[in-house]
């Protein structure tokens, strides 16, 4: 870096202030080559990593599609979590996941703005029963907190004079708290949330809340809070607990997230598997041996990567409905339809399947660059080609295999094309980039957007975790097959 | 050699075993006893449909199909429903009942794929128009689901603010136009109407001016007087700033604008009570008709989809009971009073859930009678599907953003629809 010796006058030490001068104006070069770097490198960063951030924030919204967008999320504010964390104890004893639970007991304040001439009213406090709009939830039969819950003590607690801003307009008058609480009368079911309306006279002015509004309805009449009984894990993360709450099967009742993250997880793992060991093979082959048509073989695999997806799904396809001639018979299935095996076995195009042709080109270029006299000194001690494969070659080739892995998995986790033909019903058989395409479906046109976010998040974890413990062999996939993953 | 003689013998053993199970793989289609469940499937849209099947099946029809030893399996197709439709029917892989989409209906119907139900079942007691979207030189291939038509939904509190009365069924285009300016004279942020440029929306003013989509030999005048009037009327209130495109205010629908409380008045059907449930819950709103046109009636479409049968079901004779079921008048009762859709039944609108009183019954109440009710026509195209809209889309667009009149933006139209009708 740039500590260097100085004299006395300050200048690198032996050296006139001539030559101080070039190594200064070297130095300041070298910095700004350094500043331009980073400069260019940190746009490229946010400008890639940027929206996954900043949909990563908008999840936890309430109203992710907030407009103008705004990056000032009460969610993310520490106090919100301990008041969260406070009112969920309050009304079930549980401070993470909250709720209402018979001997709940909420305190809530709620503070207005009230002009000077204008006659103070009280407000109506109200717990709705409050529905989604969309999903499973519309229509699924569910518990309202309204059905239990009752309003004590609503009362004036606190009043200040003071002055404050209304429509671009100083105006003095007064802040007016209102306190209550609200009850769990009688014994009952435990309900996952309370929501809250409340209602003012015209020309109260909402100014703040024990926790900030979800939102103002009718012009600013209306206070509305999705929970006034959160705890802190329900508060910040509400988007992904409903994603598990209301995002269920039909049949079965489960979280349809678990059954699409399991499938997501076994067509990976089982592609990765089958694609190491075929084409690790399939490349030694290609590499080592020599036989009549390997050219031709080796032709017919370039061809292979050449032909887009579309040209053999509908064959593909055809060949899943039958079973692959009856085959999958054996397993008790007349057709591999709607079944992860289908999804795993036939692929649409060379870019997904059991076996994949730009990861057999990626073994072969490898094992041609290993020479020849490590194998023939095994085969001098006696070992037999099977042995020559598996403990010599394939050990030294842990780089490419790796690469293979991770480009297989991350293509496999990410596919969408070939899963949406296979995969139609029942929901749980889907894998997780077609389930969330029917959230789209469901939640989306709602305009609640909330869940989807919040699912395609959880979803992108698994690769950007594959991608930061494994990027080195992300960069040598690309060297060694020249192309793409 | 030796390599040879191996490949072939490879060769004989996999192709013989291919025929063995292939024959097997025939027999084991058929091997269902008498006394096996039948399994009837149905394909549909996603969404929320699944979830509404499931709960239709638990509580009110599911006993009486098990009874007669019908099993019932619902499978939603995701993404663009008319696209996945058309590739199971054409791969063989189609459900027994599958959903018609009344805007595709003439180009599956065409193709022969849905079953004649006129001697099959009995159509009388649905609504009329809804049959005639399905109806054919006489024959009835599908049966409406359910059903929805435009309405006008107000915002109260704006109009209280505004000081206008609310609209009601005898509202006219002059009514409307003073109701309107005076909401969009409330604040800057405030307009009248939300008035996206789409021909979804705008048909139902055009079919109110008196217009017409096709004549008899199946053109579409786009220069009639009456279109004319509508465009002028409809675009003319965009342009003077007192009604807004919904895209202006960064919304996709007219539901989007008129949940943000800045619109006064959205037209739209019973599919945006959910979706104000869950962005404006405390959203005040009425519902009236379609307001009364110069042609002394009021417009509208019917937005539909109907059960239709695939006429290569092995099981007609279950399937039909399914589909006997799913319309039963107890099925309709239980998805109309749970909220769930509008029913297709004409007795329905005796339902004592009509009369609730509630903002959400008083609108689904509306649209129910908006089908029968002035000019009403399915939102259907003929072949060519919703393509048709496209070129009187670009022209309200056009004409909105002030980049051609009228004139000039339906003449455009009328060359494109030409083209497009001459394909």
């Amino acid at each position: 870096m740039l500590f260097l010796k100085t004299d006395e006058n300050g200048n690198p030490a032996g050296t006139t202030t001539e030559d101080s001068n070039i190594t200064f104006w070297r130095a300041k070069r070298r910095w700004a080559r350094v500043g331009i770097v980073y400069l260019v490198m940190l746009v490229f960063a946010v400008l890639f990593v940027g929206p996954l951030l900043f949909a990563a924030f908008s999840s936890l919204k309430i109203n992710p599609l907030e407009y103008p967008p705004s990056l000032r999320i009460a969610e993310l504010n520490p106090v919100n979590w301990v008041t969260a964390a406070r009112l969920g104890n309050s009304g079930s004893g549980n401070y993470w996941s909250g709720g209402f639970a018979p001997g709940g007991d909420i305190p809530f304040d709620i503070q207005y703005f009230i002009p000077d001439g204008v006659e103070q009213q009280t407000p109506e406090i109200q717990v709705p029963r409050r529905r989604p709009g969309a999903g499973l939830g519309a229509v699924r039969a569910i518990e309202f907190a309204a059905d239990h819950a009752e309003i004590h003590d609503l009362r004036v607690s606190d009043t200040e004079i003071g002055r404050h801003e209304v429509e671009d307009v100083e105006r003095a008058g007064r802040f007016v708290t209102w306190s209550f609480r609200i009850t769990y009368a009688g014994d009952g079911p435990k309900i996952d949330r309370v929501p809250v309306d409340i209602l003012a006279a015209p020309q109260h002015y909402y100014i703040s809340s024990t926790l900030p509004a979800s939102r103002l309805e009718r012009r600013g009449r209306v206070v509305s809070f999705v929970d006034i009984a959160p705890g802190i894990g329900r508060y910040v993360f509400r988007n992904y607990a409903r994603l598990f709450d209301e995002a269920r099967s039909v049949t079965t009742g489960q979280p349809l997230f678990f059954a699409w993250t399991r499938n997501s997880f076994f067509v990976s793992v089982v592609r990765v598997f089958t694609n190491l060991l075929f084409a690790s093979m399939a490349g030694y082959a290609l590499a080592r041996y020599h036989f009549r048509g390997k050219f031709l073989v080796f032709l017919v695999l370039l061809f292979s990567q050449m032909v887009p997806a579309q040209v053999t799904f509908i064959s593909n396809y055809l060949l899943l409905r039958d079973g692959l001639f009856g085959l999958s018979n054996l397993f008790g299935r007349t057709s591999l339809l709607n079944s992860l095996w289908g999804v795993i076995i036939a692929g649409a195009g060379s870019g997904a399947a059991m076996i994949e042709a730009g990861k057999v080109f990626i073994m072969k270029q490898f094992f041609e660059t290993i020479s020849r006299d490590v194998e023939e000194a095994a085969l001098i001690d006696g070992a037999n080609q099977w042995q020559r494969y598996s403990r010599v070659v394939l050990p030294i080739a842990r780089p490419a295999l790796g690469a293979v892995a991770i480009l297989t998995f991350q293509g496999a986790w990410n596919e969408f094309f070939w899963p949406f033909i296979v995969l139609t019903s029942p929901e749980e058989v889907k894998t997780l980039p077609i389930g969330l395409m029917s959230f789209r479906q469901t939640y989306g046109a709602a305009g609640d957007w909330g869940l989807i976010l919040s699912g395609a998040i959880l979803s992108a974890i698994p690769v950007i975790i594959l991608f930061v413990v494994f990027q080195k062999y992300f960069i040598h996939g690309v060297s060694f097959g020249g192309s793409k993953g | 050699m030796r390599i040879r003689s191996v490949v072939t013998m490879c060769l004989v053993i996999g192709l013989s075993t291919i025929a063995v199970l292939s024959s097997f793989a025939g027999g084991a289609g058929e091997a269902a006893t008498p006394d096996a469940p039948v399994e009837i499937r149905i394909m549909g849209y996603g969404g929320q449909d699944p979830a509404i099947k499931a709960r239709l099946l638990d509580e009110v029809i599911g006993d009486r199909l098990s009874e007669q030893g019908i099993v019932v399996t619902y499978e939603p197709l995701e993404g663009d429903y008319n696209a996945a439709l058309f590739n199971a029917l054409s791969a063989g892989t189609a459900a027994d009942i599958i959903y018609i989409p009344v805007e595709t209906a003439p180009g599956i119907i065409d193709t022969g794929v849905v079953a004649n139900l006129n001697e099959l079942t009995d159509i009388s007691p649905f609504i009329a128009s809804l049959n005639e979207s399905y109806t054919f030189n006489g024959n009835t291939y599908g049966i409406a689901k359910d059903f929805n038509t435009l309405a006008m939904f107000y915002n109260r509190d704006l109009f209280d603010e505004a000081g206008v009365d609310y609209p009601d069924e005898n509202t006219t285009w002059e009514d409307l136009d003073e109701m309107i300016r005076a909401i969009a004279a409330i604040g800057d942020d405030v307009y009248g109407a939300a008035f996206p440029a789409s021909f979804d929306r705008f048909g139902a003013f055009a079919f109110a001016a008196g217009w017409d989509m096709f004549d008899d030999d199946g053109h579409s005048d786009l220069t009639d007087p009456a279109m004319q009037e509508a465009v002028e009327w409809y675009t003319g209130l965009v342009r003077d700033g007192v009604a807004v495109q919904p895209s202006d205010l960064g919304q996709g629908w007219g539901g989007g604008a008129f949940a943000t409380e800045r619109v006064g008045i959205a037209f739209e059907g019973a599919w945006m009570l959910g979706f104000l449930r869950n962005e404006a819950p405390n959203l005040e709103f009425g519902t009236a008709m379609m307001p009364i046109g110069p042609s002394g009636e009021r417009g509208n479409f019917v937005y539909t989809v109907a059960y239709g049968i695939n006429s290569q079901t092995r099981n007609l004779e279950q399937a039909i009971a399914v589909l006997e079921a799913l319309t039963s008048v107890d099925a309709q009762q239980f998805v109309l009073e749970e909220g769930l859709a509008i029913p297709s039944r004409e007795a329905m609108s005796e339902n004592e859930y009509f009369e609730r009183g509630s903002s959400e019954s008083d609108a689904n109440r509306v649209v129910f009678e908006g089908a029968e009710s002035g000019r009403v026509f399915g939102f259907q195209f003929g072949a060519v599907g919703t393509d048709w809209m496209t070129p009187i889309n670009a022209a309200l667009s056009e004409v909105m953003t002030g980049e051609a009149s009228v004139e000039q933006a339906l003449a455009t139209a009328q060359q494109d629809l030409n083209e497009l009708l001459a394909r």
